[in-house]
């Protein structure tokens, strides 16, 4: 026994000398070394590439093992943070400055005549401007628009949708391309609709999630409900996208990459609702296509349809940098690197959804880029970014409102409960845990009695116009 | 004393610290976003998180994910005693059994979704080949973990029964998977070696007093077994009332309807998607004292088990 | 009578077998759905068909040439193998003091121990950061080995066993006066063979599988470990679930040699228990 635990003591003991001598040196050598959590993919990599390449005395290296917002503020807490980290929408961006992480940069940025809410696409803001402070850069945006596959319509001879379709137009498409085998088992639909889309869908149809300024829910209200409905009819009454038991049907049957891609590009589908970012995959597999001498896909894109307001979802996410971190001057360079003509150029190019800086978006070679002469489309990405509004948010339930309105909505995707009572549980519930959310905390209830002040002089000034 | 010592300080530093931390954080607002300066904040905690009807949604899915541990005990008892024997191949055996409990949770995870799956899985397949060959040709195989039926017909949004919600479901489906895993695993090491430590001497007089093998088992190893299925009962419900987490995080995000959301993922969420620590504690310190009941209770009825 | 009584052992031997078999048919299968997956295209991998149509073992190779994942194999093993060593050797020496030695206020201190096992980790987690931030042991290995190193559950498991171990020995070896240190090493150890290697294995495998408290610990590459390392085939670019699959055949290999090889430990322990019981 005491031979056994001597022999494993001996063994761990050099393991132990052999790990102290793998440990590798820092990287960059005598360039000062910023570090940015943020997902890794191909794009990525050019883009850090080519910060490299401009700031000689800086080395920008990327960390997405760390990327996940409670660890980058937990560990920023502690003082081991990142130096840049991304924000991808306003419950994340607002979880950051409150939890004190985020700097504001506002004035060191209009210092160096970097003056963000003017240069980027409105949607892309949500990300980082927060009560009129700036406290990062947009690295892309995206409004979402509806990938289809043009083959699929050559062949049913049906002619490509244009924007400015409705609704109804939508579904008599879609129900064109829904296949049934035999035994009454859908084998192809004509849209892959992701459930998550409902929110935008929802603002589509002129409802919205909370009031103006977040201080209550109004989900249900009629318009709102209107949206939820369609979303759940486009499962259970036109049959035209697959509901959650026929998706998990449908991803077992081959494919790559995930999700709405992965159908379109397995033609399972005719449309699905998507960003520009997709390309990053589908560029990839058209080479696969061309380097085994098969078709490679071809795919036209066409903006939401409309019911009230020509709107899709839509985001961005941004950098933002750590207040606590000692090289947060030399991480300034970086939100003036995104905030540049060569990042928004580049980003354009390897199309990671499109450049933040709507100035860069109006060029012939953005339009027309010779090097993809079969994306005739970024016109429409362009007006799906402008067109594209910010999600439904509020303050004053911290983050509590998700849960209750996801347990309600996956009743309607699952088919278990009317939209319309769904929509009013949801509000009831997210309306009672605002205001006991801000009957608790003072700081809350005086900002919440800020909002409705505002809500309701904004509600006048409409009625006084009218 | 020199023996307990350096247990104890790592148990002080690590386990016995911040349970005390996280007994005093129930009782304030610790939120990791500072919105509000930190207060102590009495019972608040507990008065929101009992009026709240998920916490008794989650605490009954917490409590339905224990039907599965008695047939994975029993289970492994059963592989133990075969595996005991004296047989050609015995050690291939072993590791054949041992499998599922070795094979990495999130791969494990993943093929299990394809086996469920309600129009392609093998698992409804056989289902419904079973079911139409007894004569019900219009038997369709259940949604699996899209579904929020379950056997005891429990309702989605309110404790009760609702009788629309009897048939298979989310939970069963990972019930199943969890007795798939845990049949071959640590309870079952636990009871070789316990078997192991049965005096053959026992058995033997047993045997040559002419008693059938299952009486052997019975009066004999049985008795014998007691210590190490007390402990296993005890560890089982210790570990079924904090689990659920990785499967709900990997295969069902907590859904469908929260029918498959426990305890310790919502501690989760409102730990690290909702920065609320101090709520956070407070479930934790509710579901702790849950554990401390029950395992109170199975040592009542266990310590009179193993005094015989 | 001596005739009936072959023959019904010979029954009772082949009737295991079968039950055996299917039983182990049934743990087997998803294992080698795994294998079968992780040579497979991507294309293929949700297929329900397990047999690849293309075999690609192309996949293996991929796995190391995408992530450094010779190292993550080594902190996984060098780390869990730290951890089982110390906390079998300081559970087994508390467990001695709860079953054998006498002192003043030990049931009190036992049920502490017993009570801290009932609460639910994830919330001592926050608090046990803010230690490794003020010890210093942040993104180090110190951090990932030494909190796993002293464990409530195994003092508990290894009491019971050495409770169920028969007095008379050390009781007569104390009689000879020997001194606690040498009863221990001596007498209670080897007979209690069995239960420390049972702790052993689900101690090393608890370590090489957790997920969580490493990834929040670690911040660099150099200390990243398996289940770690496989994040980055489920990133944006798609889930690459035929790499995922072999990671994990290669994850769980180790773990089955590690079962293989103390198995034999086990039998043997379980024979000596019995033995000298």
């Amino acid at each position: 026994m005491k031979t056994f635990f001597g022999g494993f003591l001996a063994l761990l003991v050099m393991l132990t000398l052999l790990a102290w001598r793998m440990i590798p040196p820092p990287e960059g050598g005598t360039r000062i070394t910023l570090t940015w959590v943020t997902d890794e993919n191909p794009v990525r990599k050019q883009q850090v590439a080519l910060f490299n390449k401009l700031n000689p005395d800086l080395y920008l290296v990327i960390d997405p093992g760390n990327n996940d917002q409670s660890k980058v503020i937990v560990q920023s807490l502690a003082g081991v943070g990142p130096d840049i980290f991304d924000s991808w929408g306003p419950a994340s961006l607002e979880a950051f400055v409150r939890s004190g992480i985020a700097w504001d940069v506002t004035d060191q940025l209009k210092s160096k005549g970097v003056n963000i809410p003017k240069i980027i696409w409105p949607v892309g803001l949500q990300s980082c401007v927060f009560q009129d402070r700036v406290y990062g850069a947009p690295c892309n945006v995206n409004g979402d628009a509806i990938w289809f596959n043009k083959d699929m319509f050559d062949e049913a001879n049906i002619p490509y949708p244009k924007s400015g379709w409705t609704w109804d137009q939508f579904i008599q498409t879609a129900q064109k391309f829904t296949v049934k085998d035999p035994s009454g088992r859908v084998t192809r639909f004509g849209v892959y609709m992701d459930w998550n889309a409902w929110e935008p869908v929802v603002r589509n149809f002129g409802g919205s999630l909370y009031s103006a300024q977040g201080t209550r829910c109004t989900l249900d209200t009629p318009m709102a409900i209107e949206g939820l409905t369609l979303m759940h009819d486009l499962m259970y009454k036109y049959n035209v996208t697959p509901n959650p038991v026929q998706e998990s049907a449908l991803a077992t049957v081959g494919g790559w990459g995930s999700g709405g891609i992965t159908y379109l590009g397995g033609r399972r589908v005719a449309m699905a609702p998507g960003g520009r970012w997709w390309l990053n995959l589908l560029r990839t597999q058209q080479k696969e296509s061309i380097a085994r001498g098969e078709k490679p896909l071809r795919l036209g894109v066409v903006e939401f349809p409309k019911a009230r307001v020509q709107t899709s979802g839509g985001g961005a996410r941004c950098a933002l940098i750590n207040k606590n971190s000692p090289r947060r001057e030399a991480a300034l360079r970086f939100l003036e690197y995104l905030a540049g003509d060569d990042y928004n150029n580049l980003l354009n190019d390897v199309a990671d959804a499109i450049a933040p800086v709507q100035r860069l978006c109006y060029t012939d070679h953005f339009l027309k880029n010779p090097a993809y002469p079969a994306e005739d489309y970024n016109e429409i990405w362009r007006s799906a970014a402008d067109h594209s509004t910010p999600g439904g948010y509020t303050p004053f339930a911290r983050g509590t409102d998700l849960a209750a309105i996801t347990q309600q909505t996956d009743l309607v995707k699952s088919n278990l409960k009317s939209p319309a009572l769904a929509a009013k549980v949801a509000t009831e519930e997210v309306n009672r845990r605002i205001q006991i959310k801000i009957k608790r905390t003072p700081v809350l209830a005086e900002l919440y009695q800020a909002a409705l002040a505002k809500e309701s002089q904004n509600a006048s000034k409409l009625g006084a116009a009218r | 004393m020199g023996f307990l010592l350096p247990n104890f300080l790592g148990f002080l530093l690590f386990t016995a610290g911040p349970v005390i931390f996280t007994f005093g954080a129930a009782f304030t607002n610790w939120d990791l976003q500072k919105l509000e300066p930190f207060r102590f904040t009495g019972l608040e905690n507990f008065i929101t998180l009992f009026g709240e009807s998920q916490f008794w949604l989650y605490l009954v899915n917490t409590l339905y994910f224990l039907l599965g541990m008695p047939m994975a005990i029993m289970g492994s008892l059963f592989a133990a005693v075969l595996l005991n024997q004296k047989l050609k191949g015995i050690v291939v055996y072993r590791t054949l059994l041992y499998l599922p409990s070795v094979t990495s949770g999130v791969a494990v995870m993943i093929m299990w979704k394809a086996l469920y799956n309600p129009d392609f899985g093998p698992v409804n397949a056989i289902m419904e080949s079973v079911v139409h060959a007894l004569g019900f040709a219009h038997f369709k195989g259940p949604a699996w973990l899209q579904s929020t039926q379950n056997v005891l017909s429990l309702g989605i949004e309110h404790v009760g029964i609702d009788p629309k919600q009897w048939g298979l479901g989310a939970r069963e489906a990972i019930i199943f998977m969890g007795i798939w895993a845990a049949v071959g695993g640590g309870n079952m090491l636990l009871y070789l070696a316990a078997l192991g430590n049965v005096p053959k001497e026992l058995t033997e007089a047993a045997e040559l007093d002419g008693a059938k093998p299952w009486k052997v088992f019975w009066s004999v190893t049985w008795p014998q077994l007691a210590p190490t299925t007390f402990f296993i009962i005890v560890m089982s419900f210790i570990g079924g009332l904090q689990g659920g987490f990785e499967q709900a995080r990997v295969m069902t995000n907590g859904g469908p309807g929260g029918t498959t959301t426990t305890l310790s993922y919502y501690i989760y969420n409102k730990a690290f998607t909702e920065y609320q620590m101090g709520y956070a504690s407070a479930v934790s310190l509710v579901l702790f004292a849950i554990i401390l009941g029950v395992t109170a209770m199975n040592w009542k009825f266990g310590n009179q088990e193993v005094s015989y | 009578m001596a005739a009936e009584n072959t023959r019904t052992v010979v029954i009772g031997k082949a009737v295991t077998h079968v039950v055996l078999v299917v039983v182990a048919l049934l743990s087997l299968a998803p294992f080698v759905w795994m294998v079968l997956a992780s040579f497979k295209p991507l294309a293929e991998v949700e297929n329900l068909n397990p047999w690849p149509t293309r075999w690609n073992p192309q996949n293996y190779l991929d796995v190391f040439r995408t992530v450094p994942f010779a190292k993550y194999y080594f902190n996984s093993l060098f780390i869990a193998g730290w951890v089982t060593f110390l906390t079998v050797l300081t559970s087994s020496m508390s467990a001695f003091a709860f079953a054998r030695l006498k002192w003043p206020g030990r049931e009190h201190v036992f049920r502490m121990y017993l009570a801290t096992m009932m609460i639910p980790g994830v919330v001592t987690m926050i608090p046990n950061y803010n230690l490794m931030v003020t010890l210093h042991m942040l993104d180090s290995y110190q951090g990932l080995i030494i909190p796993g190193a002293f464990s409530a559950f195994g003092t508990f498991m290894l009491r019971q066993f050495m409770m169920s171990i028969h007095p008379a020995m050390d009781e007569a070896a104390e009689l000879d006066g020997a001194k606690p240190w040498r009863i221990f090493w001596d007498i209670i150890m080897p007979m209690a063979k069995p239960g420390t290697i049972t702790l052993g294995i689900f101690t090393f495998m608890g370590s090489y599988g957790s997920f969580f408290w490493p990834l929040i610990l670690t911040k660099s590459t150099y200390l990243r470990t398996l289940p770690i390392g496989m994040l980055f085939f489920d990133s944006i670019n798609g889930r690459q679930t035929n790499l995922i699959m072999a990671g994990s055949v290669m994850n769980i290999v180790p773990l089955i040699i590690l079962f293989i090889v103390s198995q034999k430990f086990l039998v043997q322990g379980i024979q000596l228990g019995a033995v000298k019981g």
